[in-house]
């Protein structure tokens, strides 16, 4: 699952593991503001996975150990960080010290604010919607209408048949 | 809770709510609120309440047009279009209305603005939202529990059509292909989202600044639909999202907890999962 910018829990967390590793020497850019975020029982980020050679893929736990790992370069897994929403775990690609991709790979929807984001709004077939007929409804939603509009309305029969 | 709409269950909820409404003209449209009226209570006091509650919303609704509507040459907001009145000599609820919409701006990152392209502060967006929240807050004061307050296609509910019941009250949303249908029902007041707000080009035509954002027109929508907790955030939300298009959808289903059905130009639809028909489920 492929993180867009805009999902900032996973940036800020992102974030907040490669402080660790970079012992913010070389922080990316688009995320250098989040790296003030604090999220609560931070844990160090663990890399593993490391493909570049002569590089250890050595565990950083904490904000000086890992200069040397991320400047070569590779993939890392960073251990899964609790955040105010909810699990998240990020993989952080580097290339010659600068990181070139930021994946999310585990989210949890056990807190309101996880379900959120994977609650996006997705493409959907009409038959896949709640069918309704004036009938069964008690109001009716819709785009401001005029007072004019309002004469030949849903609303307004429901209101008729209300009164 | 079985699909109220399915017509083959029409006994799974008992009798269809019996509902009174009384209604009134304020701020260029119609507001409709509506009451339980279950069998076996005095009805006429029934309709004695609802009414004495519909002339405090509408005397609210009056008071706020008064101050805020550009078509009345003598308000506060027409002074202030006119250049007559600065917003610092403005009155606390003109100064207030105008910091929250500033706020609005900032967080749908300047989708929602309530500024016209000609400079003009332009609140009518957030006013009648702002006066739903408020009837919202008079009407449990007025000893109401169970309401249906719709302004102009948006809604806010308070308790249930079937008082003492979980049940949540059904709204209906326009199709904007044909206006004499529905697209689909929403059920307003199910998981804390008692307010749903819609907003398109259907009825008043493109009254959304779109402040440039939108660049792709194909791909814009024709109507978008938000069901929030609070009146404003939905309506705010429903207009930021018509002016921004996808981007603005996207920034809103992760920001708040809202959920949201948009309309594309092409009919197609785009949906969060509050807006998916999930047979057998308390949806």
């Amino acid at each position: 699952m492929r993180l867009r910018a805009g999902i900032s829990a996973a940036l800020a967390s992102g974030a907040i593991l490669l402080a660790a590793w970079q012992a913010g020497t070389h922080v990316a850019e688009s995320n250098a503001s989040a790296v003030t975020t604090s999220a609560p029982r931070t844990t160090g980020g663990t890399g593993t996975g490391s493909t570049a050679p002569g590089t250890t893929g050595g565990t950083s736990t904490g904000s000086t150990a890992g200069g040397a790992t991320a400047k070569a370069g590779g993939t890392y897994t960073g251990t899964a960080v609790q955040t105010r929403f909810g699990t998240v775990q990020v993989q952080v690609t580097i290339k010659a010290g600068v990181i070139t991709d930021v994946t999310a790979l585990h989210l949890t929807d056990q807190e309101q604010r996880s379900v959120q984001i994977s609650a996006r709004a997705a493409p959907l077939l009409r038959s896949e919607v709640l069918s309704a007929q004036s009938a069964n409804v008690q109001t009716i939603g819709g785009a401001t209408f005029t007072s004019e509009a309002y004469l030949t309305s849903l609303q307004a029969a429901l209101d008729a048949a209300h009164f | 809770m079985q699909p109220i709409s399915d017509p083959s269950l029409p006994g799974r909820h008992g009798a269809e709510p019996r509902l009174r409404s009384r209604t009134f003209t304020s701020m260029g449209t119609v507001v409709s609120l509506a009451v339980p009226s279950a069998p076996g209570t005095a009805s006429p006091s029934v309709v004695e309440a609802l009414e004495a509650a519909t002339a405090v919303v509408e005397q609210l609704f009056n008071r706020l047009d008064q101050t805020f509507s550009l078509y009345r040459p003598g308000s506060e907001a027409s002074a202030m279009a006119r250049g007559e009145l600065t917003l610092t000599d403005a009155s606390a609820d003109m100064r207030r209305l105008y910091v929250e919409a500033s706020e609005w701006r900032t967080l749908t990152e300047g989708a929602f603005t309530a500024e016209r392209p000609d400079g003009v502060v332009d609140l009518a967006g957030v006013v009648k939202a702002h006066a739903i929240r408020e009837a919202g807050t008079s009407l449990p004061a007025l000893g109401l529990e169970d309401w249906c307050l719709n302004a102009g296609g948006d809604v806010l509910v308070g308790g249930s059509p079937t008082p003492g019941s979980p049940r949540p009250w059904l709204a209906g949303i326009v199709d904007p292909e044909d206006r004499t249908a529905l697209l689909t029902a929403f059920p307003v007041g199910s998981a804390g989202k008692h307010a749903l707000a819609t907003s398109g080009t259907g009825e008043r035509g493109h009254h959304i600044w779109t402040a440039g954002l939108q660049r792709e027109p194909d791909e814009g929508f024709r109507q978008v639909s938000v069901a929030a907790s609070d009146i404003v955030t939905a309506d705010v939300l429903a207009t930021a999202i018509m002016a921004g298009g996808a981007a603005t959808l996207t920034l809103a289903t992760a920001r708040w907890d809202v959920d949201v059905l948009a309309v594309k130009n092409d009919g197609g639809l785009l949906a969060t999962p509050g807006f998916r028909n999930r047979a057998g489920q308390n949806s």
